[in-house]
């Protein structure tokens, strides 16, 4: 399953956004097969943050550990942003 | 030919603050009207106007010292209201072409510091709610404030051990707070600290009696003691 962060905003960058965004995906995130991959891509975004992608992606990643994988981006918003919640939470993303 | 004067109503209008406000400002020497000879009405240019609400530095810090009305193109009172201006200030930047690959940068360390104001002091603001948000283009600044806890009431919830500002500040920018009770908490500041510290952007940050500056390309954090501590935060971007 591929996740367009873009159907979002463009502008990711509030705690408050990030768990709408999460809220609002579950559904779709229910149908989701047992061993299926979820990948993030970043195309699209102008603006990512640490409070927005803590609140969707590190949720993810909590929720769904190596099955959840990473699109790279060039965006330095991302990079930054990603290479934080790493450290933040000690665990690292799956990168595609 | 002579400058067409605005009324204080006009003026009023067009800073988005109240006649009275103006009034007492006036008498105060704060923003001075003009009289017309021998009479008693008030009057602006429109020059001043945009040179008063330019002094984006001088408008925060008295909104922060004062609490005195703030002109409400640069007050945001909830955070959907900051979201909105900060995807305007995204389009400027982009449009105008100003900041080239900085873009995306600024405007996510202007939406960490504006939301950290409001993550830390919802349902706590000790007066006023809400964030002054200010940029100049032009001048490649953007300057963000509210009158809120401040990061050393905020932090002392995590961390009682800490003892003044000064702390409060190098704890925030540098070390990364685990655990998410009692509330969230994104480490956004050390987000800033890292995206400063490897671009050519600059940050001024006060909290309480201390001053933090993050200069362009440099990831040494430079704080120093103010002689006055004022409440909540005030933060200066440069690009």
């Amino acid at each position: 399953m591929r996740i367009e962060l873009k159907k979002f905003g463009t502008t990711l960058i509030s705690r408050q956004a990030g768990k709408e965004a999460l809220a609002a995906f579950q559904s779709i995130l229910a149908q989701a097969k047992p061993d299926e991959i979820l990948e993030i891509d970043f195309e699209g975004v102008i603006t990512f943050s640490p409070s927005w992608g803590d609140e969707f992606l590190t949720s993810l990643l909590n929720q769904f550990g190596d099955r959840l994988v990473l699109s790279p981006s060039d965006n330095p918003s991302v990079k930054i942003t990603i290479e934080l919640l790493e450290k933040t939470q000690n665990k690292k993303f799956k990168q595609a | 030919m002579e400058e067409k004067l605005l009324t204080i109503a006009e003026a009023a209008e067009i800073l988005g603050i109240s006649i009275d406000t103006l009034r007492r400002w006036d008498k105060s020497g704060k923003f001075v009207a003009i009289r017309k000879d021998g009479g008693t009405h008030r009057y602006y240019r429109q020059k001043d106007l945009e040179i008063f609400a330019s002094d984006l530095m001088k408008l925060a810090n008295d909104w922060i010292v004062e609490g005195s009305e703030l002109p409400s193109m640069f007050y945001c009172a909830n955070s959907s209201v900051f979201q909105a201006r900060l995807i305007k200030m995204q389009d400027t930047l982009i449009r105008e072409n100003i900041a080239g690959a900085l873009t995306p940068l600024i405007v996510a360390v202007a939406g960490e510091i504006g939301n950290n104001s409001f993550d830390h002091n919802l349902g706590k603001w000790p007066d006023i709610p809400g964030v002054f948000f200010g940029y100049d283009i032009g001048n490649r600044q953007v300057v963000l404030a509210d009158r809120g806890l401040g990061i050393l009431a905020t932090l002392s919830r995590v961390r009682p051990e800490l003892k003044n500002h000064t702390e409060a500040l190098r704890v925030a920018f540098t070390e990364i707070v685990s655990g998410r009770s009692p509330e969230d908490r994104g480490n956004g500041l050390k987000f800033v600290r890292q995206v400063v510290a490897e671009n050519p952007i600059s940050l001024f940050f006060r909290s309480g009696d201390a001053e933090l500056r993050l200069k362009k390309d440099n990831n040494e954090l430079y704080i120093t003691r103010s002689q006055k501590d004022t409440r909540g935060c005030l933060a200066i971007i440069e690009f």
